[in-house]
């Protein structure tokens, strides 16, 4: 199948223009196969991504750039609970989540 | 969802940012575009059940809004495309991962072959979806 996503980069655009991730602590919530996370998380201190489904995490864990082996993380989990000491996060991102 | 905001609230630092990135439902407008030009050809049909996914959404970031847990500072909406070579392509995404909350009627479908099979050779199918961003601040 040919399907293209957002080939004009609105999505990257406006992400960037409501948020700068330099140098911050990011949580992702419902990162699926990473696809927004690759738009900001190399300018993050820190981007940790979370999602219940274990198939797409290994994607996006397949799918990550070398060079952000040590900046982005994945993890199973549920954005009821969060597996994360207080005030851990400069930022959130629901990302298609609701 | 409430639960998961709380949460969310929890391990932002104070003053922390939260961004909400998603889809609305808007009855999205099927285009046939090419270099010469975007020809609407109908619009796609929303499920009760999708609306009342994106009215849940909606009430529980309100909730949050009013319990004081976050304080809106910017919102915008915003086009985010969906493309495919052909509407055949169009229509089995949507058969697979659209089912749920949208349909397309018979007369769309054949409106947008049509304008497919009369466009120019780089003619693609999209549906233009209406994003919603909003940046929330922790209080």
């Amino acid at each position: 199948m040919s399907l293209q996503t957002d080939p004009e980069g609105s999505e990257r655009k406006y992400l960037h223009k409501f948020a700068d991730f330099a140098g911050r602590r990011v949580l992702e919530i419902g990162c699926g196969e990473g696809r927004l996370t690759w738009q900001y998380a190399k300018v993050t201190d820190l981007t940790i991504a979370i999602d219940l489904d274990a198939n797409a995490l290994r994607v996006a864990s397949i799918d990550r750039p070398s060079d952000l082996n040590n900046k982005v993380l994945f993890s199973q989990a549920e954005s009821e609970y969060l597996p994360f000491r207080k005030e851990t996060f400069d930022m959130a991102v629901m990302a298609w989540s609701f | 969802m409430v639960h998961a905001l709380r949460e969310i609230r929890r391990v932002l630092v104070p003053d922390g940012i939260l961004i909400d990135l998603r889809p609305i439902l808007d009855q999205w407008p099927i285009e046939v575009a090419s270099a010469r030009g975007i020809q609407e050809t109908g619009r796609v049909q929303d499920f009760p059940i999708g609306v009342v996914d994106d009215e849940a959404a909606n009430h529980s970031i309100a909730l949050a809004a009013e319990n004081g847990w976050f304080v809106r500072e910017q919102e915008e909406f915003f086009p985010f495309y969906y493309s495919w070579d052909a509407p055949s392509e169009m229509e089995e995404w949507k058969e697979t991962e659209w089912h749920d909350f949208i349909g397309l009627n018979e007369e769309t479908k054949r409106a947008t072959r049509s304008a497919w099979a009369l466009g120019d050779a780089d003619a693609q199918v999209r549906v233009r979806l209406k994003m919603l961003i909003t940046r929330w601040r922790k209080v």
